[in-house]
């Protein structure tokens, strides 16, 4: 525990005491400049981070976000007198906003499309800073005064230390959130957005909030910017420095503040340098030489290793090759200057995909082998999961429930009661509508007529994250665990209740209490279905048994009124199956109502006291699971008929689906 | 102002407009199989533009350098797709939006330092004469850019609908590890998807250039402008990508008559994220049942 603190924060504390005192040893204007702005990159670059590395989505917005932060600040402190501090925020403030509005729209895209969105948004603004010319002087751009701060003029070394303090702000505000329940439910809607909403914590809103905090990250970096150069120009904010900024997170290393800081190290180090370097033939030889003979080793020992692709391993020598080479052809290297760039860059994203700190962390968690804080005791089940009254009253009913997909009646006019405390089977060949009726009750596809009621009220219709608020949880068929998340932290965030503490609190690091609670809390449930002692395991990494209890345990942070357990024995091996019969008993004890999809006729028998039968989309059955196995129609759903009324009375009963068919 | 006016900068907004649909319908080609796209897609244009030029600069006749051109860009293409593309796809990740984004830097680097920096005009043996149809001006050249655009997408569909490399596409877009189990390699159909849309480009880029004039900017300029119409129109349908290409093309022209010369680039963009915000799958892209 001491070593971890001792290390953890002791490297932190480290990077900032020796950022804060270089300028008392080091008093080059150079190197000042330099600094300053690897702390104004690196604030724009935790900024980033969250929507590439936390949300996996590639944003070529955030110079678009830098740039009106700068311009707003350059404006207000110029125009309006607003002080440092002020302008800062206000920056922050502003691009948090525009980051919203933008999230909105272009946040229901993935992948190439959001890019091109965001893409979109950086040359819009980049026109409307050069054409706004009453506000902004266009082209010829904007000059600035660096207004006093408490009535101090600040100088270089000044600007660096207010620059160097906000970076140590927002690296912990941000350590506090990504810490924190926002943290995980950004890294749960990356893994499975599906099962974000139908655990009721929201893809959709945490994406907004998410892009929205980057971009106010990138507002105030800009407003830094605009105070660090004192004169800004539209063509700053373009294309480019895109790039530039996005290289800075991927080199740097995803999902890390570290790797934040790093990235700015190496994006203001080598825009700053690459002129100067590139200024001497000489120089410039020796330095493709170093990266030449850089790639070629590693290029070699991952070859010799087969730890990389052949396309890995040689791709960044033949580019370093061909810098070498470059550099001894061309007799303007200044001209090349792009290219130069461009080659660098293939080298390093091609060889490091995991970034620099990604490559280095591996190897120093080998090498220090910190252990995790210790857990805390598991809380009483009694007050995660409060017992309920098992009354029998009607809990679910549903109302000629239909769902249709053009021609495809999936759900075809479904009655169906659902009484409170009880287990509820639900049995049908493939085919038969069950997981469309489950998904219609989860709120994941809107029925397209009929009624849905949740002791007497109306189910929300088509939203899943309404319809978990409103007591609804459930596990999938296919497994839809956060898988890069532990145990833990999928039992977490689906905690209901539980995440009070309001997000400016929360960037104070004021949620620790809350996150302690739930930490016993989801421990609590870990011990319900028997995973205590994988807590910390990865969900990818637990056995496929274990998956499909975790899922259960996740389902149960609901504190659901009703759970719906889609296929829970699909695939398992019969201990897990005599493990899950005994999860689903002890979850009806504490008077949770369970509706169980499932094909394995002996855990149905079993455990429900009811069971209906769906066959073509409609239910074909009713009874008790003997009844239901002697109803000729459900013989016939199950094993067909030679002629129509021909099944033998009395025909062996039990449905021949095989385990783990869809 | 009077209404001739705006109509002839509408209708010559729309011609161009056709160029930016052509370009976006490469990014069409390559989505449709791979799910990504070459965001140094302008890159190839300018790239291959210069390279026709210097074709033609050799003395060359014009009808034997634009299949050269073309054969230039195909390559290009295709060369792209290995080096940025490739890996990333494998991975299943995004990578190559960064990398693609890298080779198109040193492509523009490459142009800049090979044939200058200066905007070049383009020859071309079609005359620049207007004629007079419904009270409209148009050039040949307008005339010969929406044939070739019209005519090419035409080709290209035709391709895909009545051939086996056609079915091949349409497997591999539809599931690609199927379509490697039915004995179809899905990475030689993404190469070619490259190649033809790299193909696309230099057609794009021999066809707009004796209007622009070539030069190392022009990538930016209208890549720009085929993403706004590629994410308005969907990355799915050529009909769609036409319909939208004319319709900004004629706003673009209307914006920089009554807005400024400045704000052309504005309609687009604005068109793009409204549209975003009512249809995110695009005006004519299908969208998707979740499954669970």
């Amino acid at each position: 525990m001491l070593k971890r603190l001792i290390l953890v924060r002791g490297a932190e504390i480290a990077l900032f005491v020796v950022l804060g005192a270089l300028p008392l040893v080091v008093d080059s204007p150079f190197v000042l400049g330099l600094l300053t702005l690897l702390a104004i990159y690196g604030v724009a670059l935790i900024g980033l981070d969250v929507t590439v590395g936390y949300l996996g989505q590639i944003n070529l917005a955030q110079v678009a976000m830098l740039g009106l932060g700068a311009y707003l600040a350059g404006i207000a402190a110029t125009r309006y007198g607003v002080g440092i501090p002020l302008a800062v925020l206000l920056s922050g403030v502003f691009c948090t906003v525009v980051g919203a509005l933008l999230a909105l729209p272009a946040l229901r895209l993935e992948g190439p499309q959001f890019a091109l969105a965001t893409l979109s948004f950086t040359a819009l603004c980049a026109t409307a800073l050069n054409e706004l010319e009453w506000l902004t002087n266009g082209a010829q751009g904007l000059s600035i005064t660096r207004p006093l701060l408490l009535g101090h003029a600040l100088d270089a070394r000044d600007f660096f230390w207010l620059c160097t303090a906000i970076l140590a702000l927002v690296w912990l505000a941000m350590r506090n959130l990504m810490t924190s329940q926002w943290g995980r439910a950004f890294e749960a809607l990356r893994d499975s957005p599906i099962a974000t909403d139908a655990m009721g914590v929201g893809t959709y809103r945490h994406k907004v909030a998410a892009f929205a905090f980057g971009s106010g990250l990138g507002g105030a970096a800009g407003a830094l910017y605009a105070f660090n150069f004192v004169y800004l120009q539209p063509m700053t904010f373009v294309y480019e420095l895109t790039v530039i900024l996005l290289l800075g997170v991927v080199l740097g290393g995803r999902k890390s503040l570290w790797g934040a800081v790093v990235g700015a190290v190496l994006v203001a180090v080598l825009v700053a340098l690459l002129p100067n370097l590139l200024s001497s033939p000489l120089l410039f030889r020796v330095f493709s030489g170093i990266a030449f003979a850089l790639a070629l080793v590693a290029g070699v020992r991952g070859l010799v290793r087969r730890k990389a692709a052949a396309f890995r391993a040689l791709a960044p020598i033949a580019a370093t090759l061909t810098l070498v080479v470059g550099s001894f052809l061309a007799s303007n290297t200044e001209d090349w200057r792009k290219a130069i760039f461009a080659l660098l860059l293939f080298s390093v994203v091609v060889g490091l995909p995991e970034g620099l700190m990604g490559f280095a962390s591996a190897g120093l968690a080998r090498l220090f082998r910190v252990a995790p804080p210790a857990l805390p005791p598991p809380a009483p089940l009694d007050a995660v999961l409060p017992a309920r009254p098992a009354d029998g009253s009607v809990l679910l009913k549903l109302d000629a429930l239909s769902c249709h997909f053009g021609g495809v009646r999936a759900v075809d006019g479904v009655d169906l009661t659902v009484k409170a405390g009880t287990i509820h089977g639900l049995i049908g060949p493939n085919g038969s509508g069950k997981s469309t009726l489950v998904n219609v009750v989860s709120g994941l596809y809107a029925p397209s007529g009929g009624e849905l009621r949740l002791r007497g009220a109306a189910l929300p219709r088509g939203k899943p994250v309404a319809a978990a608020k409103a007591g609804i949880a459930r596990t999938f068929q296919n497994l839809q665990l956060f898988g890069g998340m532990t145990a833990l932290e999928n039992v977490m965030v689906a905690l209901r209740g539980a995440w009070r503490v309001p997000l400016p609190l929360v960037l104070l690091g004021l949620g620790r209490l809350e996150e302690l609670r739930g930490r016993a809390a989801a421990l609590a449930l870990l011990e319900l279905v028997g995973l205590r002692g994988e807590a910390r395991t990865r969900a990818t990494d637990l056995t496929y048994g274990a998956q499909r209890f975790l899922e259960i345990a996740r389902a149960l942070a609901r504190r659901p009124e009703l759970l719906i357990l889609d296929e829970p024995a699909a695939g398992l091996a019969q201990p897990d199956v005599q493990r899950l019969l005994e999860i689903i008993r002890r979850v009806q004890q504490r008077g949770i109502t369970t509706v169980l999809i499932e094909h394995h006729m002996d855990v149905v028998s079993e455990l429900c006291e009811t069971v209906t039968v769906l066959d073509g989309g409609k239910v074909i059955a009713e009874g008790s699971p003997a009844q239901v196995k002697r109803d000729a129609k459900v013989i016939t759903a199950y094993l067909g008929a030679a002629e129509p009324d021909a099944a033998p009375p009395g025909a062996a009963p039990a449905p021949a689906a095989p385990a783990g068919a869809p | 102002m009077p209404l001739s006016v705006v109509v002839q900068i509408a209708v010559s907004g729309a011609l161009m407009g056709l160029v930016y649909a052509l370009i976006a319908y490469g990014f069409q080609l390559t989505y449709a199989t791979s799910k990504s796209l070459n965001f140094g897609q302008g890159e190839l244009v300018m790239v291959s533009a210069f390279v026709s030029l210097t074709l033609l600069g050799t003395g060359l006749p014009y009808a034997v350098v634009v299949p050269l051109g073309i054969l230039f860009g195909a390559v290009l293409g295709a060369i792209v797709e290995r080096v940025a593309v490739r890996l990333a796809l494998q991975q299943k990740n995004d990578g190559w939006i960064l990398l693609t984004i890298i080779v198109g830097l040193f492509l523009v680097s490459f142009a800049e330092n090979v044939w200058g920096r200066d905007d070049r005009p383009f020859p071309t043996p079609i005359p620049d004469d207007p004629i007079h149809i419904l009270g409209v001006d148009v050039t040949w050249l307008e005339i010969s850019v929406a044939v070739g655009v019209l005519a090419i997408m035409a080709l290209v569909e035709v391709l895909k609908r009545r051939t086996l490399l056609g079915k091949a596409f349409e497997a591999v877009s539809a599931d690609r590890d199927a379509a490697e189990l039915m004995g179809i390699s899905a990475t030689r159909t993404v190469t070619l998807s490259y190649a033809l849309s790299g193909a696309v480009a230099a057609v794009a880029g021999i066809l707009v250039s004796p209007i622009t004039t070539v030069g190392p900017t022009m990538a930016a300029a209208l890549v720009l402008k085929a993403f706004s119409v590629a994410v308005v129109a969907g990355l799915e349908s050529g009909f769609g990508v036409v319909l939208v290409g004319l319709i900004l093309g004629a706003l673009e022209g209307l914006a920089s008559l009554y807005i400024g010369s400045g704000w052309r680039e504005t309609p687009g963009l604005l068109l793009l994220i409204l549209a975003l915000a009512v249809r995110p799958t695009g005006l004519f892209g299908k969208a998707k049942i979740r499954k669970v």
